[in-house]
């Protein structure tokens, strides 16, 4: 774009183009969410799909992707690796929806409650909030694994105390906008108590934007869940785990590729479905 | 001015007073006992019970917090159970290596989202292709990314080597123990070159997801001043198209970008702890890896600290740099 382009007047596409258009691109986007459906589906599913059960040794070691009746192949003792991957899957992504739950419910009720009260409440409400925002979020979390001791639990219970910061902090912008609003003065001023004018009209406003958030973040947070995990904080050793076992089984790396890669690559396509799903949900609730 | 770089420094005092009370706090409750690591099962009581008196650890919480913040002011992090050595010295040992690694894969980030910003707001050829590659890049963990790029670039390709920081026995350890600088200082460009080599692959597998958030704040800003009457009026005078982007663009775009790259050196932390291991990289990640299967709290505790430590001023210095290049923002 170095040189000026020359101006070329260009007609408006005809409206009916124009909609079927926007209607294309609003069935993608529900697609896109029926993609967190279906996930959420297969990971309830694993133990009907798993075509064995993820800890018992059913062939020979080793097998490569597609021998022997491995899809995906056979780890160094002789396990399905993807039976073991689906069920990596169901646990790395009912624990990245538990966190996002976790986060937006008691996120969401700081930031309700500070964005409502205002005064001090918010004030001290805030400062802590941010005290959490100004520490690095996995950092913390390794820290308090390591100290409460490996285990899914725990590892939940880590990532849920720095994850809900977020959640607080957009709740409660979306509170103080919407509690300069007009309908929010004649509620105040019809004499509706505090309690009521947070539930009833400031709490619904604020819904989409932390919806839309929380959607956003799934795959941020399964690919933290994964490498805490491959850092060995996870749970422990014969227990499918998607980051711990790619971590496992590294030095196999340069004779059985696949055995620490499978995993990973289920990682990347959960990551992968939930930003999809994240940007539909987006797209969606903007309306656009 | 004067007032702001105050009110962030209080803040960053009583941030890291949160940080250490959290780690003191965690201490506490951590499941590994310090007398039975350091003893061994089959202690005495009378023994425990003198050991517990020696290192303090019956007087009241308040005065052991107390001591903890003192010698942490100190730079004393506690002794190891496992090397049995002071933390600070081991966090020392290793802190260089992670240091390069960190510092490659930031500057690798900060490229990479710049091009990719660039790219498709100006929407160069093969824009596109690079989009997508970067969006599926940053959405696989980076684990995957360092076992994949072995996989192709060191098994099957053979260009670029798998583990270690170099193939040079005789390589220099100092001053600095940024192997590529002490390269350049003892004037050994094979050195250097086999350091870079080898920080190719885990600098990128590092760099990939954090370019991505920081391409993206990136473009939507630059979207943002292409879009404002002070570019149409540099364009209209008859500026290039490059004087442009330089001076009035790029310039006024920066600012939310800084602010991502800041806050996704935490993110890249994580990063490096997980690439270490893969890549056999002599740094902090190995340090806390073996220190985490025998509930080494102390080690961890020490490196958790110093990462959350740089964290905080990384991010103080992007908030008062932002504020110095813009007059707008206050406190």
């Amino acid at each position: 774009m170095a040189v000026a382009e020359a101006y070329v007047p260009t007609a408006a596409p005809p409206a009916r183009r124009d909609r079927a258009v926007r209607a294309a691109r609003g069935r993608l986007d529900w697609l896109a969410v029926g993609l967190l459906v279906l996930v959420t589906l297969v990971a309830l599913a694993a133990p009907l799909l798993a075509p064995h059960g993820p800890l018992d040794p059913v062939g020979t070691p080793t097998a490569a992707p597609g021998t022997e009746g491995f899809l995906l192949g056979s780890d160094s003792v002789g396990r399905d690796i993807l039976s073991r991957v689906l069920y990596g899957l169901r646990s790395s992504w009912l624990a990245a929806l538990a966190v996002v739950t976790f986060g937006l419910l008691f996120g969401g009720l700081v930031g309700l409650v500070a964005g409502a009260r205002g005064g001090w409440v918010d004030t001290l409400l805030m400062r802590l909030t941010d005290g959490f925002l100004a520490l690095p979020a996995p950092v913390v979390a390794i820290a308090v694994v390591a100290a409460l001791g490996p285990g899914l639990l725990n590892t939940l219970l880590a990532v849920s105390l720095v994850w809900w910061p977020f959640y607080a902090r957009i709740l409660r912008g979306e509170i103080r906008t919407l509690a300069a609003r007009p309908h929010v003065e004649a509620a105040r001023l019809a004499g509706t108590g505090g309690v009521r004018i947070a539930l009833k009209h400031l709490l619904p406003g604020a819904i989409p934007a932390a919806v839309v958030t929380a959607s956003l973040d799934i795959g941020t947070l399964v690919l933290t869940l994964a490498s805490l995990s491959f850092l060995g904080l996870g749970q422990s050793a014969p227990a499918p785990e998607l980051g711990a076992d790619a971590a496992r089984n590294l030095s196999y790396l340069l004779q059985n590729w696949w055995i620490p890669v499978m995993p990973g690559i289920a990682v990347a396509l959960l990551s992968l479905a939930a930003n999809v799903a994240g940007d539909g949900v987006r797209n969606l609730m903007s309306g656009r | 001015m004067l007032i702001l770089v105050a009110k962030r420094l209080t803040a960053v005092v009583l941030i890291l007073l949160a940080l250490t009370a959290v780690l003191f706090a965690l201490e506490q409750t951590s499941t590994s006992d310090p007398i039975k690591t350091m003893l061994g099962p089959g202690a005495s009581q009378a023994l425990v019970a003198q050991k517990r008196a020696e290192l303090g650890l019956d007087d009241p919480i308040a005065a052991q917090y107390a001591r903890y913040v003192t010698d942490l002011v100190h730079g004393d992090l506690g002794t190891s159970y496992r090397t049995r050595r002071a933390v600070s010295a081991d966090i020392a040992t290793f802190l260089p290596a992670t240091l390069e690694l960190a510092l490659f894969g930031l500057v690798t980030a900060v490229l990479l989202a710049v091009a990719f910003a660039v790219a498709t707001t100006l929407r160069w050829p093969g824009a596109g292709a690079f989009r997508l590659l970067l969006m599926v890049g940053a959405s696989a963990p980076a684990f995957l990314l360092a076992i994949g790029g072995i996989v192709v670039f060191y098994r099957e390709l053979g260009w670029l080597p798998a583990t270690g920081r170099t193939d040079f026995v005789d390589a220099p350890t100092g001053p600095t123990g940024l192997l590529t600088v002490d390269a350049l200082v003892h004037g050994r460009p094979a050195v250097l070159g086999d350091a870079l080599q080898h920080l190719l692959l885990p600098g990128l597998a590092i760099a990939v997801g954090p370019a991505v958030s920081i391409g993206r704040v990136l473009r939507s800003s630059l979207v943002t001043t292409l879009r404002t009457d002070y570019t149409r009026t540099a364009r209209a005078k008859g500026l290039r198209e490059v004087e442009v982007m330089r001076k009035h663009v790029l310039r006024n775009s920066i600012g939310p970008a800084l602010s991502m790259t800041g806050l996704q050196v935490g993110l890249m932390f994580a990063g490096v702890l997980v690439v270490e291991l893969i890549f056999a990289w002599p740094g902090l990640g190995q340090y806390t890896a073996q220190s985490i299967p025998v509930d080494d709290f102390p080690a961890i505790a020490g490196v958790m600290l110093l990462l959350g430590v740089a964290y905080v001023l990384i991010n103080t210095v992007v908030d008062l740099l932002q504020a110095a290049a813009d007059p707008r923002i206050e406190a």
